[in-house]
């Protein structure tokens, strides 16, 4: 960790206040918002903020999450810099204009904070409500910290403008979004420098006259989708850039993966979320009775930097993948993803599929430990395992 | 707004797509003749001169309207108007007013003193015979084309049966007088008082002159086999009507009978009232089918005229002081042409009338014995063919002595259509202009909703005592407020208003507006019809149109 | 009646592609050039949608949004806002709509954006039922409409959409029609003079959807408003109603005549299609009625 260029203030927050407080020194334009538990504390945080004269901020306050994505999006095609939060039930409702938006190519940040979905309610952390929402074209990352929430939904802001593409953040409900920390507040200064305001090369209202998504022919309609797939691309490359700038300003590393005591691990933990501080002291111990274990933790899943893990995990034999969240019929998004990543590779990591904390359930570092012995020498299986 | 191409964002305007490839038919902005100008004996520009009272534009309306007819105030009083009866506005509410609205111009042009312009006059000649209606519209056409006009006339002032035979309450002479003299001031050479012209007169004046119009009238009575004309109690209607009052009333008696039920018998018995006799009007007719006009007959009833219909007279003779006539009801049965009728009298019916005069009012015919030899006739009038050419080349006859149209405006309008036909004739190279062929505008073809239902202004009559005290004007004319009112409830049939309606109801823009009128975008055009149908004059209409 | 007047500054252009004798394509003429250069649409899926555009053209020289059905109310709060933070709050924002995108999928967005008094001019161009997707009704449709899912006839009233507006005392509700375009501009100027939320319901008697005459759908609509079937009216912070052609002259007959959508109707059918206009604009007199009197 370098020392940070800029000295901050130091608060104990809570991972959604922290939120609040990020979003508040990106200094969106506007910010339609919807309550929803456990998002709500970021919502009134804003209105708080803006009352007291803290940001300007445009904030509306719609009937439900699809009118607030609505007007996110019309708020960012006429050229605002915008951002909404939401949680679960909402983010799904959202979710016709979760592809329009990325349609559209309108760089909005959204919090997500992971929630389980109804049926039955429940209102604990699971991953499932974004990842089902991996193919509306979002850049998806996730945060383990109200820290790294601060730090992320900043770096949101950078990587969707530079590739005009939604970039969704997301942390873990309870765990992370109501957990308590010191969190460092950047320099306003430095974070406005950090997200220069970049002129669309067309926004509604520019005095062109040109119209944003006329029915259109297959052909064309197939372009906007390998436009889309060219700004994809981009992602990791910016990401990795606005991360290691904000290491630079910041002494906080944000790069698009993150490794912990990975180098010559022979087993490697991949999670994501709020999981990762608990593998950290699996990890600890592991490598204190001599299992040369590490953790991988993936911060953008979407689009998944492939290239990167594959060359993270060469060398490594056994690859746990803990997956806070259930694809009915599959398994655990990120094990299918990191399969697929894989695929191909020459002399891959074995990768075991692990059910690990969906619904929210507590996943002791008993268990996760074990884990690395049961793995170790077995064959791999499709099939996940659901984790005890 | 072309930068470059983005399968998100437009960057062309739909007006690179041509929509007129849609198109099956296409808008036709044609004006065509209004019902009213089909019906009009001069085929006048009604609509347009209407809008021009409307726009307030008086001057331009007497100059529309003297295009085709020199008399508006005259005719404002007593044209019969079948423009009226065609009028498109009777199927909404009630027929314009166009008559009274036609006065307003004309008194108007005579309280201003509006006059003719004539152009030098050239040395082709022409020359009229007789100084009504027809002879005088004849030369107001020929003088304006620049021929110089000698007009023979035997009586010593013009106006024929305007004169002497339309009596002064529904026609003043001032205005009679006044729409003459303007005529004259073209400048025509005059021959009052001349002895009849006959047909080896006719053949000198076609010697002198390039062409000839001749326009003499009907001026023979029919006469009623029944009774000795010879009798102090029988008094001729054109006799009775063309004396002064003075005359008329030394030669009438307390009671008076008419016989006959057009016009000039109404004429006679409202005359003939207002000298203070008690009158009888005895028709063929049964009630309510007269021959003259329904408003003539109430008004008679309103001044006190008596009506015995459907009956005649066999015969009368002298009886004391006064005389009886001996009467029979009779079967009355309308023939096929105009005029035509039959009559089977009532066995016992017969009854008897007093009365101490008896002016019999039946007609008149054209003297044709006057031109045995010289010109054929046709039936009761002179032959004609196209353009009023008599047998004679260069010999025309128009009105009264042509045909049996008896009316002042159809002699106007003869008198019109002869000379434009001399005029073309006597032009070397000068074509007649073809005839509008054009279907007149139906109804349906009017938008009524820019229409409101506003009944007509009615022009008012005089008390009727004050009626019968004098021969001055019964009818009142419009006031200019009225008159602008009346105007604003002519519908323009055919003729276009400027409105911009079909401009601004395409839905495409493809109507685009001119200094001076309108022109489709065929590009993009798609033929709906909209522009048509709220079009409130049926100035335009759809043509078939294939081309894309 | 007067004649036809209003501005035209070649806001709306030739080319676009609405049946031949579109009046909702009439009708948005009208409204972009009486709403003027400094406006950004918003339109919902709609036939409207289909009219203002097919990339790479369009038929509107503002630029427009095309959103989703459900969220028109929505996006154009978005974009105002957008605008107002960027000091454009002067530009006005119209959103353009369906029956279908008000009434129904879209009416709760209507209605927080209403809630909101959000500064966005909302037209409504109500064809009575879901065109674009080939004829459906929707809450919109009215008593005995035909539509391709009311084959026999909708059994259920028109959604008094109005009133539910006026419920939120928004500064200006209204409604036009096709017939009467210079009130139409008038309506749509004025509306772009307040601040808040507007709505104008504009009635488009849709050729294929109604089966109304290439050349009809003006004279459908004026048959329409001269019934009564539909009253030409302005609201004021949802209570003070006023009628704008304040008679209704023709009994309804000539109006459902024009219209292959009623073909089915007996003479009970019009009959009592008659007392429900009769009733209707009686409780209309009574609520202008009552603003008098206030
Ligand atoms: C009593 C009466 C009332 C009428 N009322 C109406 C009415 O209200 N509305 C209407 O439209 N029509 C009316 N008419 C009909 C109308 O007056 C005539 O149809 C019309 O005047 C005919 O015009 P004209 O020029 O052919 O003949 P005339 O008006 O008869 O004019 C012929 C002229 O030629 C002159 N003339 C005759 N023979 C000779 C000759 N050999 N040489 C030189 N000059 C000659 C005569 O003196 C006369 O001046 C009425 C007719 C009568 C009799
Ligand atoms: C969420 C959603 N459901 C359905 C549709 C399909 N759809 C497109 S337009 C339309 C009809 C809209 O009707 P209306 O708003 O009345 O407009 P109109 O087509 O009649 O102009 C429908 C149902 C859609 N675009 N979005
Ligand atoms: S409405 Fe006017 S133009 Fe039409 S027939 Fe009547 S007078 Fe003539
Ligand atoms: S209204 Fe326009 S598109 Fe329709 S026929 Fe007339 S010019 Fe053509
Ligand atoms: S609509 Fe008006 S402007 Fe157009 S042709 Fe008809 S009268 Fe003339
Ligand atoms: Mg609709």
């Amino acid at each position: 960790m370098n020392a940070p260029l800029f000295t901050e203030d130091l608060k104990l927050l809570n991972g959604n206040h922290a939120v609040a407080w990020g979003v508040c020194l990106a200094e969106p334009d506007v910010a339609p918002v919807y309550p929803i538990t456990p998002q709500t504390p970021i919502l009134e945080k804003l209105i708080d903020f803006e009352s007291r004269g803290a940001c300007q901020i445009e904030l509306l306050t719609p009937e439900s999450e699809h009118s607030a994505m609505a007007a996110a999006i019309a708020a960012s095609a006429t050229g605002a810099r915008v951002f909404t939060a939401t949680s679960s039930q909402g983010l799904l409702l959202m979710h016709e204009l979760l592809h329009y938006a990325s349609g559209a190519r309108t760089p909005i940040v959204l919090f997500n904070v992971n929630r389980t979905p109804a049926a039955p309610w429940g209102f604990w952390p699971d991953q499932i409500d974004s990842l089902s929402q991996r193919d509306t074209g979002w850049v998806q990352l996730y945060s383990e910290s109200p820290q790294e929430s601060l730090d992320s939904v900043i770096q949101a802001f950078r990587i969707a403008e530079a590739v005009n593409l939604p970039v969704m953040v997301n942390h873990d409900a309870f765990y992370v979004s109501h957990s308590v920390e010191p969190v460092s507040i950047p320099d306003a200064g430095m974070v406005r420098d950090f997200l220069p305001r970049i002129p669309r090369e067309i926004q509604l209202g520019d005095g062109t006259g040109r119209s944003l998504g006329a029915p259109i022919d297959q052909a064309a309609w197939n372009l906007t989708r390998r436009e889309m797939d060219a700004a994809m691309k981009r992602v990791e490359n910016v990401s990795e850039q606005a991360g290691s700038e904000w290491e630079r300003l910041t002494g906080r590393p944000s790069a698009p993966l993150e490794f912990y005591r990975c180098e010559d691990a022979e087993i490697v933990y991949v999670t994501m979320g709020s999981m990762s501080g608990t593998v950290r002291e699996v990890v600890d111990l592991l490598r204190e009775s001599g299992v040369p274990a590490g953790l991988l933790k993936v911060r953008l899943f979407r689009p998944l930097p492939v290239q990167a893990l594959r060359h993270a995990l060469a060398g490594t034999s056994c690859a746990i993948v803990l997956d806070r969240n259930y694809s009915p019929g599959t398994g655990g998004v990120l094990h299918q993803e990191l399969k697929a990543g894989l695929f191909g590779m020459e002399n891959p990591p074995r990768v075991h599929g692990m059910l690990a904390g969906v619904g929210g359930v507590n996943v002791p570092v008993g268990s996760i430990a074990k884990l690395a012995a049961d793995c170790r020498n077995a064959e791999q299986t499709a099939e996940p395992v659901w984790v005890e | 707004m072309n930068k470059h191409p983005s399968p998100l964002w437009t960057h062309l305007t739909s007006e690179n797509r041509m929509t007129g490839t849609w198109r099956s038919a296409l808008p036709n902005y044609q004006n065509q003749p209004s019902p009213c100008l089909g019906a009009c004996p001069v085929h006048g520009h009604i609509a347009e001169w209407i809008k021009q009272v409307k726009d307030g534009d008086v001057y331009g309306a007497w100059v529309t309207l003297t295009e085709n007819n020199p008399f508006p105030a005259i005719a404002g009083r007593i044209c019969h108007h079948p423009c009226e009866s065609a009028c498109n506005r009777q199927h909404m509410d009630e027929t314009v007013g166009i008559c009274s609205l036609e006065r307003f111009v004309g008194d108007t042009a005579l309280a201003e003193g509006w006059q003719f312009s004539a152009p030098p006059t050239q040395e082709t000649s022409v020359a009229v015979i007789g100084g009504g209606p027809a002879g005088l519209s004849a030369a107001y056409q020929l003088r304006r084309r620049g021929f110089r006009v000698a007009l023979y006339e035997t009586k010593d002032e013009l106006g024929g049966l305007m004169r002497f035979g339309i009596p002064a309450y529904r026609l003043a002479r001032s205005v009679l007088d006044g729409e003459i003299n303007r005529i004259t001031a073209m400048g025509v050479d005059l021959h009052l008082g001349v002895p009849a012209v006959d047909g080896a007169a006719l053949e000198t004046l076609q010697n002198s002159h390039d062409a000839v119009f001749l326009a003499t009238g009907a001026s023979l009575p029919k006469r009623l086999p029944a009774l000795d004309y010879a009798n102090p109690w029988v008094v001729d209607s054109a006799d009775f009507l063309a004396a002064p009052v003075s005359e008329q009333t030394d030669r009438t008696g307390a009671r008076v009978i008419v016989i006959g039920g057009g016009s000039a018998a109404m004429d006679v018995a409202r005359s003939a009232r207002r000298l203070g006799r008690s009158v009888t009007v005895l028709a063929l007719e049964p009630e309510g089918r007269l021959p003259a006009q329904r408003i003539e007959v109430e008004e008679a009833v309103e001044e006190g005229v008596n009506f015995v219909h459907g009956a005649m007279m066999k015969s009368a003779e002298a009886l004391g002081s006064g005389v009886v006539l001996n009467c029979v009801r009779v079967d009355f049965e309308p023939g096929d042409a105009p005029g035509a009728f039959s009559v089977e009298p009532l066995d016992g019916s017969d009854f008897e009338l007093m009365a101490d005069t008896i002016i019999p009012a039946i007609g008149q015919d054209a003297d044709l014995a006057r031109w045995s030899g010289v010109l054929d006739a046709k039936g009761p009038v002179v032959a004609t063919g196209r353009d009023w050419q008599t047998s004679k080349p260069g010999l025309y006859a128009g009105g009264d002595v042509a045909s049996m149209n008896r009316f002042v405006t159809q002699a106007v309008g003869m008198g019109k259509e002869a000379a434009t036909a001399i005029a073309a004739a006597l032009t070397p190279g000068d074509a007649r202009p073809p005839a509008n062929g054009a279907a007149q505008v139906a109804y349906d073809r009017i938008n009524i909703a820019y229409h409101d239902t506003h009944g007509r202004n009615r022009q008012r009559n005089t008390e009727i005592e004050a009626r019968l005290a004098t021969f001055d004007e019964v009818q009142q004319p419009l006031g200019p407020n009225e008159a602008r009112s009346e105007a604003a409830r002519c519908f323009s049939c055919g003729t276009c208003i400027y409105c911009d309606n079909c401009y601004f109801y395409c839905p495409d823009m493809a109507i685009t507006k001119l200094e001076n009128g309108y022109v489709v975008n065929s590009d993009y055009c798609k033929g709906c019809g909209l522009c048509v149908a709220e079009c409130p004059t049926g100035s335009i209409h759809m043509r078939e149109d294939t081309s894309s | 009646m007067e004649m036809t007047k209003y501005r035209d500054n070649g806001q709306f252009c030739s080319g676009h592609v609405a049946c031949a004798g579109c009046a909702e394509a009439l009708s948005m003429r009208v409204i972009l050039n009486a709403v003027g250069e400094d406006t950004v649409g918003v339109v919902a899926p709609s036939c409207t949608a289909v009219i203002l555009g097919g990339h790479p053209m369009s038929s509107a020289k503002i630029p427009v949004l095309h959103g989703t059905l459900e969220s028109a109310a929505a996006s154009a709060s978005g974009v105002k806002r957008a605008l107002k933070a960027q000091g454009r709050d002067d530009t006005t924002v119209l959103c353009l709509a369906g029956d279908g995108g008000t009434y129904d999928i879209g009416l709760q967005a209507l209605s927080s954006a209403a809630e909101r008094n959000e500064d966005i001019l909302y037209v409504c161009f109500d064809n009575e039922g879901y065109m674009n997707t080939g004829g459906q009704k929707s809450s919109s449709t009215p008593h005995m409409a035909t539509t391709g899912s009311t084959p026999l006839g909708k059994a259920t009233h028109k959604k008094n959409l109005i009133e539910i507006l006026a419920a939120h005392r928004i500064p200006y509700i209204a409604t036009a029609s096709p017939s009467h375009l210079s009130d139409l501009a008038a309506k749509v100027e004025k509306a772009k003079s307040i601040r808040g939320t507007k709505v104008i319901i504009v009635l488009i008697p849709c050729l294929p959807g109604w089966g109304v005459a290439d050349n009809a759908a003006v004279k459908t609509a004026r048959l329409a408003v001269e019934a009564g079937a539909f009253p030409l009216l302005e609201i004021e912070d949802g209570v003070h109603y006023s009628l704008t052609v304040a008679e209704k002259t023709r009994p309804i007959d000539a109006y459902l005549a024009e219209q292959k959508r009623y073909r089915r109707l007996s003479d009970e059918d019009r009959a009592a299609l008659q007392s429900e206009v009769d009733d209707a604009w009686s409780r209309l007199l009574a609520r202008a009625g009552k603003d008098l009197n206030a």
